[in-house]
Formats: C-alpha cells, structure tokens, sequence
C-alpha cells in the first residue's frame, strides 16, 4: 500500500478514537468553542488529505459534516442530539472505511447518503425534539487537556526489540566491569566506563517507560459507550472518569479493555435504573456512573461505582437454586459476601431477562478469569438498592518495582518490598513462634498471624543454617498479613518484572520474573498466591489486636523500666532504677570522707552522705551516681558505669534483705537490684556536720520561671526548696524566702526572715531597689548564703 | 508440500518438528528451578536478555524427570508470546521432506498418543511428527490436574 495512504488511514483512526470521547462531551456542553474547533478540524483535514489521495466517499462524507458544523460554528444551528448522533454515525463510517482501506478489502457499500441526509434532515425536526435538551450523558474528566504533547507512531515490535537491546546492553555492560574489575584499576578507563554506566541505566529507564500508557487510553471508548447504550435503553447517565493520568503497562490496558467494558455495560443495562423507576425511589432521574483509576503500590486500582439498584442477593441464590446448584439448605447457611460471589459463577445473573445489551454470553464469571489471569483481583461493594461498586485490582507486571531478594532453600527470589510490612530475625524477642497440630502461629508483639515457610509451600528442603531465619510479616493487597520464614533477607533492588509464561503463572505462587543482573532469572512471589497455596485461613486476627492492650494493661507485673547497670567497688554488677539517678560525674576523692560512722563527700560546699559507705579510694577521681529521693539526696560512688538497660519493674527474684530487693536477669546475667528505699532509709537522718541552712521559700510558685527554672537551680545549688509561703507559718529564721512580684514582701517580712526580691529587667528599677537581677547568679548564690550568717 | 522440519531425539524416540515451530536450538546451561512446579517444568534459563522456560519432556512424556547432568540441547520456541525452551536429547539435522506429513500406522505407544501428529520419513526412517505449543498446553493441563 501506499505510504501516503496508509499513513493518513492510521491518523485518521487514531483521532477518531481520540474524538469519540470529545464529541460526546462537546454534545453535553454544545458552548465548548475548543471541542467543536477540535472535530471540525478533523473533518477538515480528512476532507483535504482525501482529495489529493483520490478517496471519494471519505471526502464526501466529511464535506457533508464539515457543512454542518460549520453552520453550528456559525450559530445558524444547534447541537442537538440527533445532529451529534448524525455527526457520529458520520465518524463512524469513516472508521469503517478506514478500516477496509488498511486491510485492504472492498469498501462496504453502504449508502453514504442515508447517513448524510440524517445530518439534514433533522435541521427541520430539530425543533420538535427541543424538548428534551438534556443530553444523555454529560461527561466530566477530572483531568487531562486537550492539548496532546508531540508523538510519533512506532510499531510495537520495534519498541519490544529496543527493550531487550538494552537489556542485553546491560548485560553486557556487567560482564564488562566485573572483566574491569579483575584487572588493574586505570582510573581513565575506569571514569570512561562509568560514563557509559550512567548512559545506558538513563536508556534503559527511558525504555521502559515507553512501556507505560495513560490509563486514559482505557476510558478513551467509555463516553462514547455510555452515551449510544443510555439512548438505546433511555436511561440518563452522569459520567464521571477520574486518574485518566495513571500509567500502566500498555500490554495492562489491552488487558483490562474487555472486562471494563463489561463491567460498565452491566453498570448501564442491570445497575442504573430508569428515569421513571429512580424518581418513583425518590432517586435523582440521571444515574452515576463512576470509573476511577488510581495507583496503589504495585497495582493498579480501577473503581467502577454506580448508584443503580445494586445486586439483589436473594434472587442470585434462587437462580442457583433453580439452576440445581445448590440445595435451599445450603443457601440458608450463606453468608451474604458468598452469596455476593455467585455473581462469579457461570450462568447466573440476575437480570430477569437477556437483553440486547448483555445478551452476550459473557457474564461476571469471564471477568473475573480475565481479570485473575493477569494476576488481577476483583472485588464487589454491594449496596443493595443503592448501588455497586466493583473494584479491579490488577498488578503493573512488566514494569520497575521496588523488591526485596530474599533467599530461601538455596534459591533467590523476589517480593516486592510494599508487600513487606516488617522483617525480623526469628530470635527477636518480640516474636513467638508456636506450633500446634502442623500450623505455626507467629506472635508479634501480641499479635498473631498464620505463619508459613517459604521452603514448605514451595515444596523445597529446609538448608540449616547457623544464622538466624528471617520473619517477613507479609500483606497481599487483599488478604490478610502472615508472617513467612526465609533463610534470609538479602538485598534491596529495583526489580524490572516481566511476566512468566503461563505454566509458571499456573502454580499461583508467582506474579512474575525478573533477570537481575547476574543473568540468572529469578521469581517473583505473590504475596496472596502464597496464602492461598499454603491454604492460610483468611481471617483477621482482630481479637487479638484488640486485646493486645488489654493484656499490655494486665502485663503491668512485667512492665520494663530503664535501669542503670554499674559494677561495684567490690566486683558485683547491680542495677539502679534510672529515675533516681540525677547525673552521674567523677568525683575528686580528696572530697570523700568519713564522719561519725558515715561516709561523706563535700559537694558545692555541703556534704552529701555516701550512700554504700566507701570513702577510701585509690585513683584521683572516683564515678559517682548522684541520686535524690525527692529532698534528700546521696551519692553513690561505682567503680564502673556499663550502661543503661530494661529491667523488670518487679525483680524475677524478690529478696528483700538489706540493700538489695532482688535479681533481675539482664541478657542471660543475674543482676541485683539496689533497692532505693532501703538506701535512703540507710542514710543519716540529720544532716551531718554542716546544717546546709535554710530553706528556700519560693513565693511565687505559681509563676512559670520560678518553677521551671529557679527551682531546680537551687536545688542543684544544694537547697531546699519549698514551692509556696507554709501555711502553718512554721518558718526557720533561717528561711530565706525568694519572689519576683512585689506584693508578697511585706508579708515575708512579717515573718521574720530574710528576703530576696528578684526581678526581671537587668537594671535596677531606682536605687533603693534592693532587688537582683534573675540571672545573676553569683549575686543570687551570695544573697542566699549572706542571708544564712 | 516442501516441507522444512528439524529432525532430534527426544525422550528416547525420534520425532520431527515443523521448522516454523522452531526459533533456535541452544546448548543448555544454568537452569534456574522453579519450585512449586511439577517436574515437567526443569525451570528458568536466561537466553541474553530473554528468560526462557524450560521445559523438560521427556518427563512430560515418560514421567521420568532428565538428570541434570544430561540435559543437553532446547529447542527454543516462541509460544503465545512467552518463549519455551524444550530439552531434547540430540538434534540432527533441518531438512526437506518432499512427501510431507504421512498418516500414523501402527500402534502408538499411548504416551505419546496426545503429541503426535503423523509420521515425517527421512532417510527411510519414520520419524513422529510432534508439535511443539502441543507440549506446552500437555504442560498446563499436567499442571491444572
């Protein structure tokens, strides 16, 4: 055939397909310049490309639609659903020719005249049918313009055979460094191979995504179908077509056609009622109608929901009845999601008669194998009376995604890695792994889920090993997580899957392979195919979820808290409940010492008791832990601080005997637990030697920066702290008390102890301001230990 | 009726393949297994940047799996758009066969009932005509069952 010609035939045909969609929407808003210019133009460009190509009949049926668009364009006519149907029937027949002309077969004489004088004639009858201006379907596209980047048609073998050029390229390419890296390192050559490296990754990225298509694509027919199936059964449909931008692999698309259409046609002749039948339901007359494509991991998840009239259950289940597939009995003990699934089964529907429409010989069932052949699923929302949503889950096979490698039985295979909720090593102590009569039930914090081994399903031997097995808690998209045992996790890679040939398909454990670059392919594993082969029960284990708090509060006996884990003077390794332990810091052990049968150790000038009584030691600095009960405080001196661990709040072996209230086991280790109370209640009631003065009065306690900040200053400092004037004005003379407003002076004053009057600005307010500057601290240390003299 | 037809050995019996059916014949070697799968499935092959499937026949045919230390030559098919590799035990020559595909005469050994097609002579020895998509569905259907 001609170049010229077989050029403009599939131009011709690609806008066409392009155009369906626009004419329809054009018919639902007959304003919209841009959609009427875009079909103009077509008819232009045919009516101009066949003239010189010597093609008659297309010239003349464009010429007579150009006419009468021209007119509409002009406003000496309206666009009236009989027009755009004519207009229609016009394209149509074009895509008719054009197809004969491609393969080469005789045109179809038809009459071109009848389609032509439609578009007349109904100039005159245009008027009486003003009556029902409404479109039939008015179409609403969430997204896409109409401006169509810059293409070029190729053929698809073409673009398959420059994806495994690059395929080989890169293999080609890792043959190549690891010969690279054998040898010595030129770093010229080695910089040059690298250039390369980036050159043929960018390729093979580019390639694939010439893979990718538009989901659009897949809607392009929808409109079209919509509007011709609504006119022919009168009903009045609103379209809505939504993530029309969502890729997907184009050999996905063309698996995906059949089963929309389907699905969608269903939607019209079953779901949606008629106009008189939706307002008697009190229903607006004109049914949704909702297609939405949207990606979700790994897969693509097409939603078609209509407000129609849903699925009647009941009458599924007499059909099956009456079919002699079921017994009335075991109906009776159906619940509602199997009766549901009966849709699935061959030669039932519940449409009472076969229309015209899906008379068809294909029911739900052939969806659904066409849908799980492609490694899809299919799932129904059934809202009887109120509509049905069926959603389509198909996988982006042939395409990058992320995956796991992991290893198992000697083998490598593949996951993908959002299938992956967790991974954890078998010796992991939030993980318990039961078994009983056969089945392994894996506990994740309380949680239990099926567990399987990859090798047992897959049928291969378990290969020891001396490291511990990885647990994958896995999730298929639609089934519930189970945990699955693997030798191994291995590696993390962008993963180019591709399908396998149907024979590996069929074991339902595989969604696919890859050829990584070592050139030995490798399988990817189906998260769902796996629980189905492992015949996993395929209920969630909400309870347990739900109990899990429960029993964390019930736990309360074995509640961890943070201990501090040190070595004594005298070899023994103890715990210490980290709360009480204000800092640790090397003390100079010239400021140990011993007093009245205590030790003692001078700290910023006051003595603070030793807590174990040692008060001798050899090096110049000693490790101390500072502690405090709340107001007194003790120093304990270690030989060593190891490190901070859990440790039961309870101790696995209460034994209350002096200092000590028990033995936890840490990590295998029997540690004794200091107990705090019998510490301080060891330590010298009365302060010892030096009364380390009065307490500090804080009479703002209210205020924030008192609380926060002064407070604990002082207490750092060696104070007592008391929050608030005493109420019993039981007041040492040597008290000091400290505020920041003015009010409470006078009434300390009254009580007969000193004051500090702290205040905020840097500089006094005059001088008679006796008060101190908050953050002078020097003058504040000097002010509380003046006021003890 | 020139017909072209690859001549092998394949499970111990001589057979004939139409020579459209056949891409190329390869020298096996690294098969990846495919567990879960019968033994009519040897595994996965990388044929530059195609993956092949291997298919092993003569445990299709016989039930016998082939030793991994015989597996010798595949026929490399594209079938349905996915590419098969089937191991056979020796290949002889493509040659053309002016009288075409003759009638089966004899008893068949039941096994080999579902393949053959007819009888191809060359060298005035008989040879079964086998197809090879035919194997690959016996291989889905050995599957399914």
């Amino acid at each position: 055939m001609d170049e010229l010609l077989q050029e403009f035939i599939s131009e011709t045909q690609e806008t066409l397909e392009a155009l369906a969609g626009e004419v329809v929407a054009w018919e639902a808003d007959p304003t919209d310049r841009d959609r009427l210019d875009a079909i103009f133009r077509f008819f232009h460009t045919v009516k101009g490309s066949c003239g010189f190509l010597n093609l008659p009949r297309f010239e003349r049926l464009s010429h007579a639609a150009e006419d009468v668009l021209a007119e509409i364009r002009a406003d000496k006519r309206i666009a009236d659903p009989a027009t755009v149907s004519a207009v229609l029937g016009i394209m149509d027949r074009i895509a008719e020719l054009a197809e004969a002309v491609a393969i080469g077969a005789a045109l179809p004489h038809e009459n071109d005249d009848y389609l032509i004088a439609a578009l007349t004639e109904k100039e005159a009858a245009a008027p009486e049918e003003s009556e029902a201006p409404t479109a039939p379907v008015a179409v609403a596209r969430t997204s896409g313009g109409q401006a169509a980047p810059r293409t070029i048609r190729l053929p698809l073998s073409l673009i398959d055979q420059l994806m495994n050029g690059v395929s080989d390229m890169v293999l080609a390419r890792n043959e190549l460094s690891r010969k690279l890296r054998e040898r010595s390192g030129d770093p010229e050559l080695e910089s040059a191979f690298e250039r390369l490296s980036t050159c043929v990754a960018d390729m093979r990225d580019a390639i694939s995504k010439t893979r990718m298509q538009r989901v659009d694509r897949l809607f392009t027919a929808i409109p079209r179908m919509v509007r011709d199936l609504g006119r022919d059964l009168g009903k009045r449909i609103d379209l809505t077509l939504e993530g029309g931008d969502v890729e997907m692999d184009r050999e996905m698309v063309e698996m995906v056609v059949d089963p929309l259409t389907h699905i969608v046609r269903n939607s019209i002749d079953h779901g949606i009622e008629t106009p008189e039948k939706r307002r008697a339901l009190g229903k607006p007359e004109t049914g949704r109608l909702k297609l939405e494509a949207r990606q979700s991991g790994n897969q693509i998840v097409i939603e078609i929901s209509d407000d129609g009239q849903g699925i009647d259950t009941r009458r599924l289940v007499d059909k099956a009845i009456a079919a002699g597939r079921m017994t009335p009995e075991a109906a009776a003990r159906m619940s509602e999601a199997e009766k549901l699934d009966l849709i699935f089964h061959p030669g039932l529907s519940t449409a009472s008669e076969v229309t015209a429409i899906s008379g068809r010989g294909v029911g739900m069932d052939v969806v659904r194998a066409n849908v799980e052949r492609i490694g899809g699923v299919i799932a129904l929302d059934n809202r009887p009376g109120c509509g049905l949503t069926i959603m389509l889950r198909v996988p982006l096979t042939l395409t990058i995604i992320p995956g796991l490698i992991v290893r198992a039985g000697g083998l490598h295979f593949a996951i993908p890695r959002s299938a992956v909720v967790e991974i954890l090593h078998d010796n992991n102590e939030t993980l318990r792994i039961a078994e009983v009569g056969g089945a392994k039930i894996a506990t994740i914090r309380s949680i239990r889920h099926s567990m399987i081994d990859l090798e047992e399903v897959l049928g291969m031997e378990r290969i020891a090993q001396p490291g511990p097995r990885a647990i994958m808690v896995v999730r298929s998209a639609t089934g519930v997580p189970f945990a699955m045992g693997v030798s191994a996790v291995e590696n993390h890679e962008e993963l180019v899957i591709r399908p396998a040939s149907p024979l590996v398909m069929a074991t339902g454990v595989y969604a696919g392979m890859t050829l990584p670059d070592n050139g030995k392919p490798m399988l990817l594993l189906d998260a769902a195919g796996l629980a189905n082969a492992a015949r996993l029960p395929n209920i969630i284990d909400d309870q347990a979820a739900r109990r899990a708090e429960e029993t964390q509060e019930a736990q309360g006996g074995v509640e961890m808290v943070s201990a501090l884990r040190f070595e004594e003077y005298s070899g023994e390794r103890r715990l210490l409940k980290l709360s009480l332990i204000e800092r640790v810091e090397d003390i100079d052990a010239r400021l140990f010492g011993r007093s009245g049968g205590h030790g003692f150790v001078r700290l910023d000038g006051r003595l603070v008791p030793v807590a174990n009584g040692h008060h001798d030691f050899a090096g110049e600095k000693v490790a101390a832990l500072r502690l405090r009960d709340g107001a007194r405080e003790a120093c304990y001196p270690v030989a060593a601080v190891l490190d901070i661990v859990d440790m039961p709040a309870v101790p696995d072996m209460v034994a209350m005997h002096g200092l000590l209230s028990g033995v936890a086991v840490i990590d295998g280790e029997h540690l004794e637990v200091i107990n705090p109370f019998a510490l301080f209640a060891a330590l010298p009631d009365a302060p010892i030697v030096e009364r380390t003065g009065g307490r500090c009065l804080l009479a703002d306690s209210e205020d924030g920066w008192t609380r926060e900040i002064l407070a604990p200053l002082l207490r750092q400092a060696g104070h007592e702290v008391v929050m608030g004037l005493p109420g019993d004005a039981a007041v040492d003379p040597q008290d000091v008390v400290l505020f920041t407003g003015s009010e409470a002076s006078e009434a300390s004053e009254l009580l007969g102890c000193r004051v500090v009057h702290l205040r905020a600005t840097p500089r006094p307010n005059g001088p008679q301001d006796s008060s101190i500057y908050r953050y002078d601290q020097d003058a504040l240390m000097a002010a509380l230990s003046g006021s003890r003299r | 009726m020139n017909q072209l037809y690859l001549f092998a050995t394949l499970a111990g019996t001589r057979v004939a393949v139409e020579a459209r059916e056949v891409e190329a014949v390869v020298k096996l070697t690294d098969i990846s297994p495919v567990p879960g799968m019968g033994a009519h499935v040897a595994g996965l092959s990388a044929l530059r940047s195609r993956v092949l499937t291997i298919i092993d026949v003569a445990a299709l045919v016989r039930g016998r799996p082939t030793p991994a230390e015989q597996r010798g030559f595949a026929i490399i098919a594209d079938i349905s758009g996915h590419s098969y590799g089937l191991m056979v035990d020796a290949v002889y020559d493509i040659c053309q066969v002016p009288e075409g595909e003759l009638p089966l005469r004899g008893q068949l050994d039941p096994v080999w009932s579902p393949y053959a097609r007819g009888l191809v002579e060359h060298e005035g020895q008989p040879y079964l005509l086998v197809s090879l998509s035919g194997f690959i569905e016996a291989g889905a259907m050995a599957q399914a069952a």
